[in-house]
């Protein structure tokens, strides 16, 4: 018995010297993570902007959505007073925004929001909307 | 008056009337979950807005504002909806950016 179990270490002991496994070197031979990985851990550090094309698209369709809005005066440049709508109507439009893209907008900041464009530019610039 | 001040004046006034509906909308928003509540009741606030839509006395308008702006805040919501990534919403700062002063060492050894 004792027999059996040395030879079959011999033969555990040549086997694992002809097979060897290429030992692989890691990227970063350092050995520490810098700054860049770090700070990827989270996503909240640096903002994920929506594209401006998607940002247009979604913001005239939810004024279109709107149905005191006239349709065909809906566009990229008019001011809200143009589309036809009222100043408690624009306050309206704007919390519509604020639902489509899951945004807080300050009181001061909401106020300013007059027209599309104004609308689309505080969008397309926000690093958190969804 | 000089028509410049009353000028001035009006546009305060409807700048206060645009922040007072956008309050009370919020609110609303926060109190009534449902959504078709929500719609009812936000008609009606819409309603109470309109009632008082044409008038040009500008002493009337600043105590209408200023009732309005009480009822607001009387009738504030004690936890209103905010957007959860948002400060005061509940996900706000849960994962915070780690300091560059911390370094991960990879192959540490005792």
């Amino acid at each position: 018995m004792q027999a059996v179990r040395s030879s079959l270490w011999a033969v555990h002991g040549s086997v694992l010297q002809h097979m060897r496994v290429r030992a692989v070197v890691a990227p970063s031979t350092t050995g520490l993570w810098g700054n860049g990985n770090a700070r990827t851990m989270s996503g909240e550090a640096h903002g994920t902007y929506l594209d401006r094309r998607d940002v247009i698209d979604r913001v005239l369709a939810v004024v279109k959505s709107n149905q005191k809005v006239d349709a065909s005066k809906v566009s990229e440049t008019a001011s809200f007073k143009d589309m036809g709508l009222d100043s408690l109507d624009e306050v309206e439009v704007v919390m519509a925004l604020e639902e489509e893209f899951a945004l807080e907008i300050p009181d001061a900041e909401a106020d300013k929001i007059r027209s599309a464009s104004d609308a689309i530019d505080f969008i397309a610039s926000h690093p958190s909307a969804k | 008056m000089s028509t410049a001040a009353v000028a001035a004046r009006r546009a305060l006034q409807q700048q206060r009337t645009r922040v007072l509906y956008r309050k009370a909308l919020r609110n609303v928003l926060s109190w009534a979950v449902h959504r078709d509540i929500f719609y009812v009741e936000a008609q009606k606030m819409r309603e109470q807005f309109e009632m008082n839509k044409d008038l040009s006395n500008l002493e009337t308008i600043d105590r209408l504002l200023y009732e309005g702006e009480s009822r607001v805040e009387k009738f504030q919501h004690p936890d209103p909806y905010i957007v959860p990534w948002a400060p005061g919403g509940s996900k706000y700062a849960r994962n915070p950016p780690v300091p560059s002063e911390v370094i991960t060492v990879v192959g540490f050894e005792f």
